[in-house]
């Protein structure tokens, strides 16, 4: 059975799913649906090193680099509505595949176009992040962090980690301004 | 106490908070206030506030508190303005049933124009003191196309309640926003249409008893403007009366409108020629008798006017209809009320009973139902005003009298 998370907790994958080697990262959420402009949420993924810093821009994941160079992170696609029930985007992750000097995988959500369009997350409900066992399908750990934000444009949902010799994922459910540009600046990417 | 307050917290959009953070400085928020207003627009803007289920939707439209139904069952929303604001509702939320989980405040310009022409509006929280909490301003450049908003929402969270400024809306109008919280309650908001058309497209005919109809409520500062009550009817056997008003001896028809009246203050009369109870519209009671027509010669027959500019003071009237003289029974009368109330279909009433010996018959009341006007067709006949009187409760003494 799947183990939900709040805001702060972590999970042993390794321990909770032994057999979790492949994972698909679920991300999803509602925006209000109006008639004003589109929601347009991307969710995107850092891969970072001991310093929390990417090595290179090769290891920021998001819409216009689905895949990293090393194959471990890979973005399935842009849903640019979050219309329909389910995971709105996910990111593939092959633990097995992450290279070693990589510390941290961080999982974000950013509002595309945040500013212009005047959105933020206070305007979206029901968000949440979810780690499925890519090969038996099964839900491991939810974290559902809708409340969290309200008038911040970027989100850290949450991140896969190393501890010791294993895997951990920690719900961080963190706001941002700035949108995605200053969460990339952040992590040591040149925008 | 003054509703300045420069501590007041500033709300911008998609901000959710807790209430008791909000309310931590001031007094308990057990009862606290929310007031709205759009300014610089043309049209005038109509406020709402939706209790929705867990699942965001109006299941109990009971929990739409606004114009028509000023209050929830339970109390906790009611509808009051703040001093300075353009509407409001008074809160208290512990007095909600459990299955109330949201309650959405908005606002739907009536008729055209956009949110976008507004100059600026806000939504803000008040202590039941009156004293100003938090505000959420924006203003005409937030916006596109919208005609309703919602503006902003408290809602469960955790065994507590938050508030979130949303600004968003749809461009659909009242409409839209009641179809977006749950379809079933959009014809009940809607005004009634013509549904006779083998009469007249433009008229409603109440057939039935019982029939009901609520108009739309006041669109202007003059209310319902002037409502217009009219019976006419074909007279039989018709002679003019002589110069100084003398009956004729041979029974022409000549049949008599009036109405008992309710005030909002309790007050409680007649208008009818009878006892030359004419009324008045510009004073207590807002209702007129003009035209006694005696004879049914007179093409337009008797005209009660009723002053809609002050319907708020008006609780109830019965409209009535009485035979004087002369009519031996109502189908030789061949009688009809018609009723216009301004932009609204007339509504038309025909007396057509068979067989009815009483010389009275209550014809329509008209009902203020919350500021809204109800109208429904009574067509019910009694043996005089005290015996309609007492039907209808209306508790007035009676002694005979002629004009």
């Amino acid at each position: 059975m799947s183990i939900s998370l709040s805001k702060g907790g972590n999970i042993s994958l390794s321990k909770t799913d032994p057999s979790l080697k492949n994972v698909i990262v679920g991300l999803g959420w509602d925006a209000r649906p109006t008639d004003g402009a589109d929601f347009d949420l991307d969710a995107s993924a850092f891969m970072v090193n001991s310093d929390g810093k990417v090595r290179s821009d090769a290891d920021f994941i998001f819409y216009n680099q689905p895949k990293s160079a090393c194959g471990s992170v890979e973005h399935t696609g842009d849903n640019r509505t979050g219309a329909g029930d389910g995971d709105d985007e996910s990111i593939i992750v092959l633990l097995d595949k992450i290279p070693a000097d990589i510390q941290r995988v961080i999982f974000t959500v950013t509002i595309h176009d945040a500013e212009p369009r005047k959105q933020n997350f206070g305007q979206v409900s029901q968000a949440f992040v979810r780690i499925v066992n890519k090969d038996s399908g099964v839900e491991v750990t939810r974290f559902d962090l809708s409340e969290d934000a309200s008038i911040e444009t970027a989100m850290i949902f949450g991140e896969i980690y190393r501890h010791t010799n294993e895997w951990k994922f920690r719900a961080v459910g963190q706001g941002y301004a700035g949108g995605l540009a200053a969460l990339a600046r952040q992590y040591g990417i040149n925008v | 106490m003054s509703a300045l307050n420069a501590d007041s917290q500033v709300l911008a959009k998609g901000r959710r908070v807790a209430l008791e953070q909000l309310f931590a400085n001031y007094a308990p928020a057990e009862r606290f206030q929310i007031g709205v207003s759009i300014a610089g627009l043309s049209v005038a803007v109509d406020f709402a506030c939706f209790g929705l289920d867990a699942q965001q939707k109006l299941s109990d439209d009971r929990y739409m508190t606004f114009f028509n139904q000023p209050q929830t069952p339970c109390g906790a929303v009611a509808l009051a303005a703040p001093a300075g604001d353009m509407a409001g509702f008074t809160c208290q939320l512990a007095l909600l049933p459990a299955t109330v989980d949201r309650l959405v405040f908005t606002a739907a310009v009536d008729g055209n124009g956009t949110m976008r022409q507004m100059q600026a509006g806000y939504l803000r929280l008040l202590t039941g003191l009156g004293q100003e909490v938090a505000r959420f301003a924006f203003n005409g450049n937030d916006f596109a196309d919208e005609k309703a908003l919602m503006v902003g929402e408290l809602y469960r969270k955790d065994g507590t309640w938050r508030f979130n400024s949303i600004g968003q809306g749809f461009n659909g109008g009242l409409a839209a926003l009641v179809k977006h919280f749950g379809a079933e309650v959009a014809e009940e908001v809607q005004p009634p249409k013509p549904v006779e058309p083998k009469v007249s497209l433009s008229k409603i005919t109440l057939e039935k008893r019982g029939d009901k109809i609520s108009l739309d409520k006041p669109k202007t500062a003059s209310g319902y403007g002037r409502i217009v009550c009219n019976l006419n009817w074909s007279a039989q056997q018709t002679q003019k009366k002589g110069f100084f008003g003398g009956k004729s001896a041979d029974k022409a028809v000549d049949l008599d409108l009036g109405c008992l009246y309710e005030l909002s203050d309790g007050t409680k009369h007649v208008v009818q020629a009878l006892g030359n109870c004419f009324g008045s519209y510009e004073d207590v009671p807002y209702i007129h008798l003009a035209g006694d027509d005696r004879s049914g010669a007179v093409a337009e027959g008797e005209f009660l006017y009723i002053n809609g500019k002050y319907f708020d003071r008006i609780r109830r009237i019965c409209i009535f209809a009485f035979i004087y003289e002369g009519a031996v029974s109502w189908t030789q009368a061949d009688a009809v009320v018609t009723l216009t109330v301004p932009d609204h279909p007339v509504i038309e009433v025909r007396l057509d009973s068979q067989g009815k010996d009483s010389n009275m018959c209550a014809i329509a009341m008209l009902e203020n139902s919350h500021g809204a006007l109800k109208l429904m067709k009574l067509n019910e006949y009694f043996g005089g005003h005290e015996k309609l009187d007492k039907h209808y409760q209306w508790g007035m003494k009676w002694r005979s009298g002629s004009k």
